[in-house]
């Protein structure tokens, strides 16, 4: 592929970024790329520098350096278009709750310039489109959490932005309203749109992300498809095993080096262990010199969240490495 | 649709969801009434004097308060945040903004105005000059409270940031004391206030009496204050209302 191709296929980039309040760094040279009509999650703990990313990309806030582009443009140069092109999902639902629902979108689509009719067409599309038509008419403020958080996702749309900007778009729903959201994003996706997703629920990212960059300390500490961040968890291996009497955690971990946590639910121990080989050898010897017996032992893929946990573990272990 | 449809779109938004709701309206209205009242049951025949200067303090307080408190309540809430990432430029969220709280302080003082000319006889000789010294007084004061709401972030920082301009001017602008009666000391003081102008506007388009007895320089003098406020707010809000 030819290089103006690939640079066509890049929906978001962003290279160097820099970004201090005061003497605290939020964001330490961040670089990575969005390719067009994927997911993309950025995932890190709290205070990681998400959603100062998400706040610069947008437009919200100034950058100390480095260089970021939407769709080809920079938005501290060009705010109207790139503003005019991405839908952004702030981490609270924003939208007017004494205006009913259908002129909360009919208001966004103004405020993006949309000509009336088809800014009232656009909004009924809308409603419809996400199970609000029975609620249409009432005010934004009456809806519950879940309705909430759809509408606001849907004011995002109402423009028919190339680029959606999801800011923990689930967090404080209940689980059958998270679930119906995170449907209506894989319709999004679906539709062509890139998504940029930040959320802390890593099996949300694990279902819906094509690529992820994991954010810790302001500084990329990962970055590829997830398959290839789940990869960054090496051999590692969750292991569940049934002993055929009782175990003392810390007696099991001393005689196995290979388990790096183990953690006893509902009658099996649940072993995060280093490498899978080596740490069923060193059961099964603790096993015999016990008088146990292991009665079942199943193993698991890592998760994302495996993945996840063990880079921040990493990255505190080299902290203190730099420290001392 | 043009960045000037867009802020009116922004006005009529905020009036529909706080100037046009009733306890703003009343409250707009009822202050200045009862004051005015008072002031026609001690003296009837001196009310003429202070009542013009009464409209311009509404005007102060009215506009500058609602467009702080507006701004404030949406910088909380996040709204703010909704126009601050629409494609529009931080003059056309300023005039949306301004627009609507000009409206709501205009149509106020318009209903006080024709209450008194109805019920209490206030003369409006000169209605064109009175309707500029609402306009213009309306536009600026606005303008002046979105500058100092998006300076802070809570309502009442807003409010105290502003009474140290406020409460001063009310002594100085010949709101209850007309210019000719002030010491000289305080003449100078009055010139530069933007509230003495508004007063004066209203004064002469009242009673076709005041200080000044032609409306060329309050007028000129207020436009310059409107267009100052309308140089500085714009990015002054792009500067503050996004960190």
């Amino acid at each position: 592929m030819r290089q103006d191709e690939q640079e066509a296929q890049i929906a978001v980039r962003v290279g160097g970024l820099r970004k201090s309040y005061g003497a605290v760094v939020a964001l330490a040279g961040v670089s990575f790329d969005v390719r067009r009509g994927r997911v993309f999650a950025y995932l890190g703990p709290n205070g990681a520098g998400k959603t100062t990313t998400i706040n610069i990309l947008c437009g919200l806030l100034g950058r100390d350096g480095g260089e970021v582009s939407i769709l080809g443009r920079d938005v501290a140069h060009d705010p109207v278009f790139v503003k005019s092109r991405i839908g952004v999902v702030t981490e609270n639902s924003n939208l007017y709750p004494e205006l009913r629902c259908r002129r909360n979108l009919q208001y966004v689509g103004q405020l993006y310039g949309l000509p009336r009719a088809e800014g009232r067409s656009r909004a009924a599309e809308l409603i419809e489109g996400f199970g609000l038509a029975e609620k249409a008419d009432q005010p934004f403020g009456a809806l519950s959490r879940g309705m909430k958080r759809r509408l606001t996702v849907a004011a995002a749309l109402v423009h028919r932005p190339k680029v959606l900007f999801l800011d923990e778009p689930t967090t404080g729903l209940d689980v059958p309203s998270a679930k119906s959201l995170r449907g209506l994003i894989r319709r999004i996706v679906g539709g062509g749109t890139t998504v940029f997703l930040t959320t802390r629920n890593l099996f949300e990212a694990e279902e819906l992300a094509d690529d992820v960059a994991v954010l810790i300390g302001g500084r990329i500490v990962a970055r590829g498809s997830v398959a290839e961040i789940k990869g960054c968890v090496g051999r590692a291996r969750s292991v569940s095993v049934r002993f055929s009497g009782p175990v003392d955690a810390d007696i099991l971990k001393s005689a196995c080096p290979a388990i790096r946590s183990a953690k006893l639910q509902d009658g099996y121990w649940r072993l995060d262990v280093a490498d899978l080989h080596e740490a069923l050898g060193q059961v099964v010897a603790f096993c015999r010199r016990e008088g146990l017996r292991v009665d079942e032992v199943g193993t698991r893929e890592p998760t994302l969240e495996d993945a996840f946990v063990s880079l921040l573990t990493e990255n505190a272990q080299a902290n203190r490495r730099d420290e001392s | 649709m043009s960045l000037v449809a867009r802020a009116l779109a922004i006005s009529y938004k905020d009036v529909e969801s706080y100037y046009g709701k009733p306890p703003l309206v009343t409250w707009g209205l009822l202050f200045p009434a009862v004051l005015i009242l008072a002031v026609y049951l001690k003296d009837r025949a001196g009310y003429l004097a202070v009542a013009p200067g009464i409209i311009g303090m509404t005007l102060l307080f009215g506009n500058t308060s609602m467009a702080a408190i507006v701004i404030t309540f949406e910088k909380r809430s996040g709204t703010l945040e909704r126009l601050l990432l629409a494609p529009l430029t931080a003059r056309t969220i300023v005039l949306g903004k301004a627009l609507s709280a000009a409206a709501y302080g205009i149509a106020t003082a318009a209903v006080l105005t024709l209450g008194l000319a109805a019920l209490l006889g206030l003369p409006l000789a000169r209605p064109g000059v009175f309707a500029l010294g609402l306009v213009l007084g309306a536009g600026m004061f606005s303008l002046m409270g979105i500058i100092a709401s998006v300076l802070v972030k809570e309502v009442f920082e807003a409010m105290t940031l502003m009474n140290f301009f406020r409460f001063p001017l009310l002594f100085v602008s010949g709101v209850f004391m007309p210019l000719s009666q002030m010491p000289d000391w305080v003449k100078p003081v009055a010139y530069i206030s933007p509230l003495t102008h508004v007063v004066e506007l209203l004064r002469l388009g009242a009673s076709g009496e005041a200080y000044f007895s032609s409306p060329w320089l309050p007028l000129g003098v207020s436009v310059v204050f409107l267009a100052a406020s309308c140089v500085v707010a714009g990015p002054a809000f792009r500067r503050y209302a996004t960190r």
